[in-house]
């Protein structure tokens, strides 16, 4: 039971974003994918729910090569693979609870009243039970992205994709998030696939990490062999400096 | 004798080439660029007729996009038909009085003209400017901020959730506002033969060229364009890309393939007409 990306290489117009990405994810881990911003990395993890798929390469997901599928194929496969997106993306014309509901009433058939119900349990599960009725336009930053980490996890996945899933957040919240997805991994056993730039989240709660670099894989690790390592590019991306042997 | 000078040296030879290089990769990109675009909105007229009959049903949302169609057109399709109805009438006497002054038949021709022709043709552009843009700027802003992305991992198909609802509702409301709207530019016609050129409203309210075959060929052109709006300016919307400049182009992208589908439509579904009805 794992994710795995086997030489995934992915072009937009003449510009090839990743040549050949090759890692694996091991079930139950929190697994961080980090690099520079336009390397590719929201661009791999939607390559994981067929929301993209690749020029080349195979994507395989609990033993199944699952990049040439079918989006009516896909539909299982985005039932145990969620994803929270950058910026939340709840549907502006539904209420918080109608956003939480919708997958239930598609993926698992449920009526309009029952799907409500557990909508309405969700929201109370991430604090946000009292804007139920409320819509997106009027929640902040923070509270649309506790709707959208309950809409996603409102069908129990195995696994979470998250992409940025602590950007725009004030530190409290940001730190809030954090404690969400390690205690999903810890007590459910769910495999978390974050992108981020967030330098505490990755090392308060990644297990592993990959850099991104270029369109290839830089470095794998775990965040001590990040500290670790005396490759010049990680230590200026994980120091955060503006000099270094970067190139953007 | 000296040969002549070449008028092309070989460089000039050699960018003249590169030049006509340029210019057929150019073409052929163009062309390709089109039958590609005819593939992906044939595939989505195909999976919105799918959805249509094999669909999901969400309650309400039908009759949510028939007053957004509707109900918010009729004041404006109203107001330009209106005055549309007024100047053709006008123009029309106009001619008429010049050539043979005799006003009996300006209701009867003009009726015919409006139901076979200029009711749903002029009525659907109208339409396509108001609803077609609405629809792209919609799904178009969806498609920017990925909330048709979070739409598919929610096993909800855009075409079946966003697309079939306008196209069920743009069907049924086209109708209706061309006939609503067609009346009314009957009715300001009317009133102008009446002022302008003292034509009685009994004379105007003629309907004895009008026959079956004007009927059908209006009725076939209201559903048309009633389709071909949702569909062309739907997959206009779910083709952005880019932000908000992206959501911009696909806007005026729907109007203008919308209008143009419109007219095309027109051409053929009024020669098919002549020959199957012939006057």
């Amino acid at each position: 039971m794992s994710i795995r990306f086997v030489n995934v290489v992915k072009s937009f117009g003449p510009k090839t974003v990743l040549q050949g990405v090759s890692f694996e994810v091991p079930a139950g881990e929190v697994f961080f994918i980090i690099g520079a911003s336009g390397v590719g990395k929201s661009v791999l993890i939607k390559h994981l729910v067929g929301l993209m798929a690749p020029d080349d390469g195979e994507v395989w997901l609990d033993g199944e090569e699952i990049s040439r599928w079918t989006e009516r194929q896909m539909f299982p496969v985005r039932m145990k693979c969620a994803m929270v997106f950058q910026h939340s993306t709840l549907f502006d014309s539904m209420t918080c609870v109608e956003n939480v509901a919708l997958p239930l009433r598609k993926h698992r058939g449920m009526s309009l009243e029952d799907s409500l119900a557990e909508a309405r349990r969700r929201l109370e599960i991430v604090q946000m039970g009292a804007f139920g009725d409320a819509y997106p336009a009027a929640l902040g930053d923070g509270m649309k992205k506790r709707v959208a980490i309950a809409r996603a996890l409102t069908l129990d996945p195995k696994y979470v994709l998250f992409d940025e899933p602590t950007t725009s957040l004030d530190p409290v919240s940001a730190r809030r998030v954090d404690e969400l997805i390690a205690r999903l991994s810890r007590e459910l056993g769910v495999t978390s696939v974050v992108v981020s730039h967030d330098l505490v989240s990755i090392f308060s709660i990644a297990h592993r990490i990959v850099m991104l670099y270029r369109g290839h894989v830089r470095m794998i690790g775990t965040p001590d062999d990040f500290r670790a390592t005396t490759d010049g590019v990680v230590q200026q991306f994980i120091h955060g400096r503006a000099e270094g042997p970067m190139e953007l | 004798m000296s040969a002549a000078p070449s008028s092309a040296s070989p460089a000039s030879l050699a960018a003249s080439s590169k030049g006509n290089d340029g210019l057929a990769a150019m073409l052929g990109a163009g062309v390709l660029a089109a039958v590609r675009s005819a593939a992906e909105l044939y595939s989505v007229f195909a999976r919105t007729l799918y959805y249509t009959f094999r669909g999901r049903r969400e309650r309400g949302a039908v009759v949510r996009q028939m007053y957004e169609i509707g109900n918010r057109s009729v004041v404006f399709l109203s107001v330009t038909m209106g005055c549309i109805g007024m100047i053709l009438v006008y123009q029309a006497g106009l001619q008429t009085k010049r050539v043979v002054p005799d006003f009996t038949l300006i209701g009867a021709t003009y009726l015919e003209l409006l139901v076979r022709d200029l009711a749903a043709s002029i009525g659907s552009l109208m339409l396509a400017t108001r609803v077609g843009a609405g629809i792209a700027a919609e799904i178009g802003s969806m498609v920017v901020t990925e909330q048709v992305d979070a739409l598919r991992m929610c096993a909800a198909d855009p075409i079946d959730y966003l697309l079939v609802p306008r196209f069920k509702a743009s069907m049924i409301m086209t109708v209706v506002l061309i006939v609503w709207s067609g009346t009314v530019a009957f009715v300001a016609g009317g009133i102008t033969a009446w002022v302008a050129f003292d034509v009685p409203a009994r004379t105007f309210w003629n309907i004895s060229l009008l026959d079956w075959g004007d009927l059908i060929t209006g009725f076939v052109k209201c559903l048309a364009y009633g389709a071909t709006i949702p569909i062309v300016s739907g997959h206009a919307g779910l083709s952005t890309f880019g932000g908000s400049e992206g959501v911009g182009w696909a806007t005026t992208r729907a109007v203008v393939n919308s209008s143009l589908a419109i007219i095309m439509l027109n051409l053929f579904i009024s020669a098919t007409a002549f020959v199957v009805f012939p006057k």
